[in-house]
Order: structure tokens, then sequence, then C-alpha cells
């Protein structure tokens, strides 16, 4: 009999040299040479600086120091969630559909009320299209070096999150609560208390608190463009190759997130113990508690690190504010810096496309003893590692590979994947202990190897599930690559923070137009892949 | 030599003091009420399962008594239908089908059998003996129950097994379809001399097409003999929990005169 050929081949080899015309440019563009990290002198550097790092540094004044600046994080993390959440609130007010009055009917200043949604709403794109780290480079500009810069870029980007989502979260639920009370007369926020929370307040608080350990692992950085915290200290000591006190802050900084990881877990579970228990009675009291702490802990933030904020609010610093804008416009459009900021854009996506692609395959082979495949002690020691390399923030990553493999792209390439694969380990890992078990046992049961049971019985369940994750981790890493050229890792970061020192501040503004756009673009196409699969 | 005989229990204790034997290609099906242990115990014979006591002599070895490669080397010399068959919904039916020969191949043709199907003509054509031919490169998600019952037999016959069990392997088909596919098996087990043994729902599948029948109720062996030595009387008191009903593979209730009638017309129906 004469068999069919495979109707999908032809389809799989143009997928295959589609990625290869897609991803070799990219390499090049990337300066993808894994042999420079062989480099006897990379090697040198960095064994030199490896090996300082035993014993860590115990010194008493590094450590009182190294505590001062954990509390700072932490403070600025704190105080930034404190912002963002007064920000978000009237914006997410303002834009959620739902509490329009004037789309009732439809009513009078209908058209204004869209107008005006619209405009806010591009407003929190662009607040959040930025990474804080921007922001915070800017302000350092303004406010000068210390914890203000980070506290309010912070209280910007995180603002603009937690009100898109906010709301989105409140859109999502049952909207003819709130439309009754809005038709009876009811005020915005009469309906909002009244028609929303009741059925939103739990996933609103659950997402708040996560928000806020994603701000703990974004203060930790603040430092590496002179915002405060614990950054500021790791910059120094890697400047200075200092290894001892380098492998002190990593331990800090991998107690620091897994600890603030913990918190949070805990929290929202019992968040969501509370929300089945019930008797709202037996909750109240608890909430209460968690209240006040939650306000001390933000009055103690403000307290210690004693931001003077309202030093911002005179006429000089308004006028200098006004300046320092103005001194923004208009855009350098020349077609020779529009050239070097379209490579750096090229750049920067390289960086974010090979990071992300290199961790998916790393992740899934550290997720693979993670899910207890072979054993529980090698699954604790993965748990361990994965966890090491996620609570390592990206920019610290990079200015260690730029120490291992020189300045550049390539190793803003390095320090993405390090750290995205302790993500997307983690959260393989999980969807891998999730997947049924069925098919691949009935393969071991045929007599496969485990490996190809793991191929033909596990792999074509969860792939959709893991390439939807690389692809969300794209859209956060296009974000990240663009600021990791700050340690001098490539891309659009690098030419921000030349300009940005030089003064050239038409020049800047074009290349945040740019990561902007970047961010847009990538958001766009993410989504739009993952409709796909 | 095919030799086995153990005993089983575990807490709750699915089959006990199963004492069985069968020679290298012998056919047989074992019948029983639901939760009898037909499954647990096509589980033990497939060494997916340790009996907590007895001994088990699987192709002429104790699968438990071997290294972790032999072990699995004896897992590729027996295949299992199951009755739900376990394959990925997103897989294709030619890699499913081929995925039968996992044990034997090295791991380099696995991997790039992934990328493209390697035999493809061994899938098809064992597809084809099912009346499956025409969905070799669809996904498994796209077939029905049915249909997914059938590619789960492909993938056995693919195997080319030493040892064939089959887990209600036809519980999803219609009548016709089900002895077709049942003949199926047994021809293909007859024409390579595999031992074939079978749990069936349908009592007069297993009596017009295997020679030795074994009765299960409630973990044990009830009885065991020829075909045409189960009588009525036999099936009644196997089937007694589910109210003297026993069930046939045709859709309205039968007699088991008419069960007997079955069995005269044996030879002509599926032995040839």
């Amino acid at each position: 009999m004469k068999h069919p050929r495979d109707p999908a081949a032809r389809g799989r080899a143009l997928g295959v040299l589609l990625a290869i015309v897609i991803l070799w440019p990219l390499g090049v563009i990337g300066e993808f040479r894994p042999w420079v990290l062989f480099d006897a002198h990379n090697l040198k550097v960095m064994g030199g600086f490896l090996s300082a790092f035993l014993p860590p540094e115990t010194a008493g004044d590094f450590l009182a120091y190294l505590g001062r600046a954990t509390l700072e994080t932490l403070a600025i993390a704190t105080a930034g969630m404190a912002l963002a959440f007064l920000l978000a609130v009237p914006l997410a007010m303002a834009t959620t559909r739902v509490l329009s009055i004037s789309s009732i009917g439809p009513g009078p200043g209908r058209r204004r009320g869209d107008w005006l949604r619209a405009g806010l709403r591009m407003l929190l794109v662009v607040l959040r299209g930025l990474p804080e780290l921007v922001w915070a480079l800017l302000f350092v500009r303004v406010f000068g070096l210390g914890p203000a810069a980070g506290v309010l870029a912070l209280g910007l980007t995180y603002g603009g999150m937690l009100a898109k989502v906010y709301a989105e979260i409140l859109e999502s639920g049952d909207s003819r609560p709130a439309r009754a009370l809005l038709e009876a007369g009811g005020s915005r926020l009469q309906a909002l208390c009244y028609g929303l929370l009741p059925s939103a307040a739990q996933e609103l608080t659950s997402y708040t608190v996560y928000r806020w350990e994603c701000a703990v692992r974004a203060s930790v950085v603040m430092g590496f463009v002179g915002a405060g915290g614990l950054g500021q200290l790791m910059d120094q000591s890697m400047r200075m190759l200092n290894g001892g006190e380098a492998a002190t802050i990593l331990i800090t900084f991998l107690v620091l997130v897994l600890a603030a990881d913990a918190l949070s877990g805990f929290l929202r579970r019992q968040l969501g113990a509370g929300g089945t228990r019930g008797s709202a009675a037996a909750f109240r009291p608890l909430a209460l508690g968690w209240l006040i702490l939650f306000g001390s802990a933000v009055l103690a933030s403000f307290v210690w690190l004693d931001l003077a904020l309202a030093g911002l609010l005179t006429r000089e610093a308004a006028a200098s504010i006004a300046d320092f804008i103005l001194s923004f416009f208009p855009l350098d459009l020349s077609i020779e810096w529009l050239r070097s900021v379209a490579i750096g854009s090229l750049e920067t996506v390289a960086i974010s496309a090979l990071g992300t692609l290199l961790a998916a395959f790393g992740g899934l082979l550290l997720a693979l003893p993670a899910s207890g495949r072979y054993g529980s002690a090698a699954e604790g020691l993965m748990r361990f590692v994965l966890n090491a390399l996620r609570s390592v923030p990206e920019l610290v990553w990079a200015t260690l590979m730029a120490l291992a493999a020189g300045l550049g792209p390539f190793a803003g390439i390095l320090a993405l994947a390090l750290h995205t694969s302790g993500v997307l380990g983690r959260l393989f890992a999980e969807a891998l202990q999730n997947a049924a078990p069925t098919a691949r046992n009935a393969l071991l049961e045929a007599g496969a190897p485990p490996g190809a049971a793991f191929l033909y019985g596990t792999l074509p369940e969860v792939t959709p599930q893991l390439v939807a994750y690389s692809l969300y981790r794209w859209e956060i890493n296009i974000r990240m690559a663009a600021i990791l050229g700050f340690v001098g890792a490539g891309g659009l970061g690098q030419l921000l923070y030349v300009e940005l020192s030089l003064f050239h501040y038409a020049q800047a503004s074009t290349v945040i137009a740019a990561m902007l756009m970047l961010s847009i673009v990538v958001d766009f196409s993410s989504a739009a892949l993952r409709r796909a699969i | 030599m095919h030799d086995l005989g153990l005993t089983h229990s575990n807490g709750f204790v699915a089959l006990r003091d199963i004492a069985l034997a069968a020679r290298a290609g012998e056919h047989l099906a074992i019948i029983g009420p639901s939760g009898a242990g037909k499954t647990t115990l096509l589980r033990l014979l497939g060494a997916a399962l340790r009996p907590t006591t007895g001994r088990l002599d699987l192709l002429g070895v104790d699968p438990w008594q071997l290294s972790a490669a032999d072990l699995r080397r004896l897992r590729a010399r027996i295949g299992v239908a199951h009755q739900a068959p376990p394959l990925p919904p997103r897989q294709r039916v030619v890699t499913a089908v081929l995925a039968g020969r996992l044990g034997r191949w090295p791991w380099w043709k696995a991997l790039a059998s992934l990328v493209y199907p390697l035999d493809i003509a061994g899938a098809a054509s064992a597809l084809a003996r099912l009346d499956l031919g025409e969905r070799i490169f669809d996904r498994c998600e796209r077939l029905s129950g049915g249909q997914l019952q059938r590619v789960g037999v492909a993938r056995v016959l693919y195997q080319q097994a030493r040892l064939m069990l089959a887990d209600e392997p036809v519980s999803a088909l219609d009548p016709t379809l089900a002895l077709q596919t049942v003949k199926l098996l047994t021809a293909d087990a007859e024409a390579r001399g595999a031992t074939l043994v079978a749990s069936l729902h349908a009592v007069d599948l297993a009596l017009s097409c295997f020679p030795r029948i074994v009765g299960i109720r409630e973990g044990r062996v009830a009885f065991d003999r020829p075909a045409a030595d189960v009588d009525e009387a036999l099936l009644r008191e196997l089937y007694a929990t589910e109210g003297g009903e026993l069930p046939l593979l045709a859709s309205e209730p039968r007699q088991v005169r008419e069960v007997a009638d079955a069995e005269a017309a044996r030879p002509s129906a599926c032995w040839r």
C-alpha cells in the first residue's frame, strides 16, 4: 500500500525556516557569541570575582549598613505602593465604564465623558509603558539622588498598572448592582462601595498584595540609578569588584524576595479563607487589625525615608519641574538619530527575544527535576536553584554577566535568560505537576523509556501552557531589555543612559518614545500570538 | 511458556487468591460484573501493578525480580488496549499509534519521529485495519470516544506485543464494530502466535470469540473453563449482583437462550 505523506511536514519545515530567518539576524544584532564566555580574559575576571564571594562579607559596620539599606528598600516599596494606590483609585474609578453616569440613557455630557476616559486610558498606558527604572532615572535628575525618586517612580508606574487592573477586575464582575444604584441617583463612589466592592474586594486586595511583592523586587534595583536602597550598595560593591560584599548582598536579595513571596502568599491565602468563611463578623476585627498594621507600615515608611515631598509643592519646585519637562520637547527626529534609535530598538528586541527563548529551554530543563521526576532530593535542590535564579534581579545579573561576557547586548541576553529561567522553571514545574499522568504512565507500562514517555505522553498536553507562559514573560522582558543598558548591557537603555548623562534631553525623549512604542507593539503581538495557539 | 499464579490484596482487597495459567498463544476472555477486579487483574498482568502477595510469571520471568532495564524490555513486549485510551488530546493519531513502539525504538528515533513521523506506513496499515485510515493525521481531540478506542487498539496492533492485554477494548463501539474489532484482535494474536487476554463487558461477545472464559466475582475466580462449558446458570450466578440481567453486546437486553444460540453460532461468527 502506498502510504500518505505527512500533510503537516511542509508547515513544520516552513516554521523552522522562518525561525532561522528571524532568529539568525536577531543573534547577529544581539551579538550572540557564547564562546566569549570562555575567553581567557573574561574567565579570569569572573573567576577572580567569584572566588572572592567566599567568605561573604560579615564585618559589623557593613552589616549595619546592609540592614539600613534593606529597610530602606522595604520602605521604598511600601511607600511607593501607597502612592500608587492613591493614584490608582481615582483613575480606576474614572476609567471604569461600569461607573459612568453619563452613559446611562445616554445622558448629558456623554461625549465628554468618553473623551475623558479615552484620554485617561492613554495616560495609564504611558504611565505603565515605561519601566519604573526609567521614571526613577528621570526623577533622580529632578529630585537628586535618594529614595524620593524611587518612591515616585514606583508610585507612577504601579499607579498606572493598578488602575488598569482595578478597572479590569471591576468590569469583569456583575455590573447590574452598580448600574441599579447609579440609575437610582447614586454617586460613583456609592455605586463603587455598594455595588462593585462587595464582590470584587477580595480580588482587588489580593492583586494589591501581589503588586507589593513585585514592588519589593523592583525597589531592590532602584539604587542602580541612584534612587536608594540595596541596589546602591550592590552597584558600589560590583564596581569595586568586592566579591565578599556582593555575596552578602545577593544572599540578602534571596532572603528578601523569598520572604516577600511567602508573606504575600500567606496574606492572599488568608484572604481566600476569609472569603469562604462567610461569617463577616468574625473577619472584621482581623481585617481591622491588618488595616492598622498596613497603615502603620506605610506611615513608618514615609517617616523613615524622610522624603520631604512637601518641598515639591512650592512654586520654584513646580517651575523647575516644568522646565525639566519642557527641555524634553521637541523630540529629536533627525534621520541619523532615528537610525541609532532604531538600531537600539532592534537590539532591545533581540535581547528580549533571545533571552526569553533561552530561558524557555533552560526553564524546561530545570523544571523536569523540580517537578519531582527524579526524586525529592533533586526536587528540593532544583527548587532552591530556581528561587536563587529568580531572586537575583535582571539588572544584577546583567552587571555580573558584563563581567563574564564583556559589555554589550550579549550580557543582557544572558541576564534575562538566567533570571527568566528561574521564573519560568517554577511555572513550568507547576504545569508539569498538574498535567494528567495517564498518557505518560501508559507509555511507561508499554516499556517506553522515561524520556520518550515524557515527550509523547506529557509534553503534547502542557506545550500550549508553556508557550503561553513564555510569551507572557516576553512582554515583561522587552521592558526589562530596554533598561538593561543602564549597566552597559546594550539596547535602548544604553542610549538613554548616555544621552541623559550628557543632558541631551531631546535625544533622550526620542528614546523614551521608542521604548513606549516597543512595549505597546509587543503587548499587541504577544496577545495575538497567545490567541493563535 | 506463559504461566502465572498470584495472590493479591491491598487494604481494600481487590483480588484474592487468584491462580491462573495461560499457554503461549492462548486466547482468554475475562468476564464479570463491574467492580469484580477485571481491570486490576489486567494491570497485574501488564506489570503495571505489583501484587502484594503471591508470585507472578510473565513470558517466563517474574517481572518484579528483574532489573529496571529488564523490566522495561519485558513491558515493551506487553501491549495494553485501554477502555479509555490515555492519548493526549492534542497529539496526532499517527504519533499516538507510533508511540506503541517507543519501548523498542532508540531515543534518537523517538525524538526524530516527533519532527517527522518515521513509520507512516506502519501506522497507516494498523489504522486501515480499523477503518481509521483517513484519520491518521487528525488530532486525537477531534475523534469520538469509539474512534479513540480503535486508535488504542491500532497502537497495540502496531506494538506487536507477545502478550496482548485488552481492558474492555470495545466498550464504546456499536455491536457490529465491536465484533469486528475483537475479531481483528484475535486474528492478529493468532497470526503472530501472541497470547491475548481480554476483559469484556459483553458476555455474548466473549463467548463467541474466545475459546476460554474466566469469570471473576468479588476479586476471586468464579470459574475458568472452555467457552462451550459455560452455561446459563453459571452466568446468572456470576452476574447475580446486577439483578440477573446479563450484559450483552446488543443494546436491548436479550435472554440467555440467545446467548446460547450465539455460542452455538460461534464457529461461523468468529472462529474460522
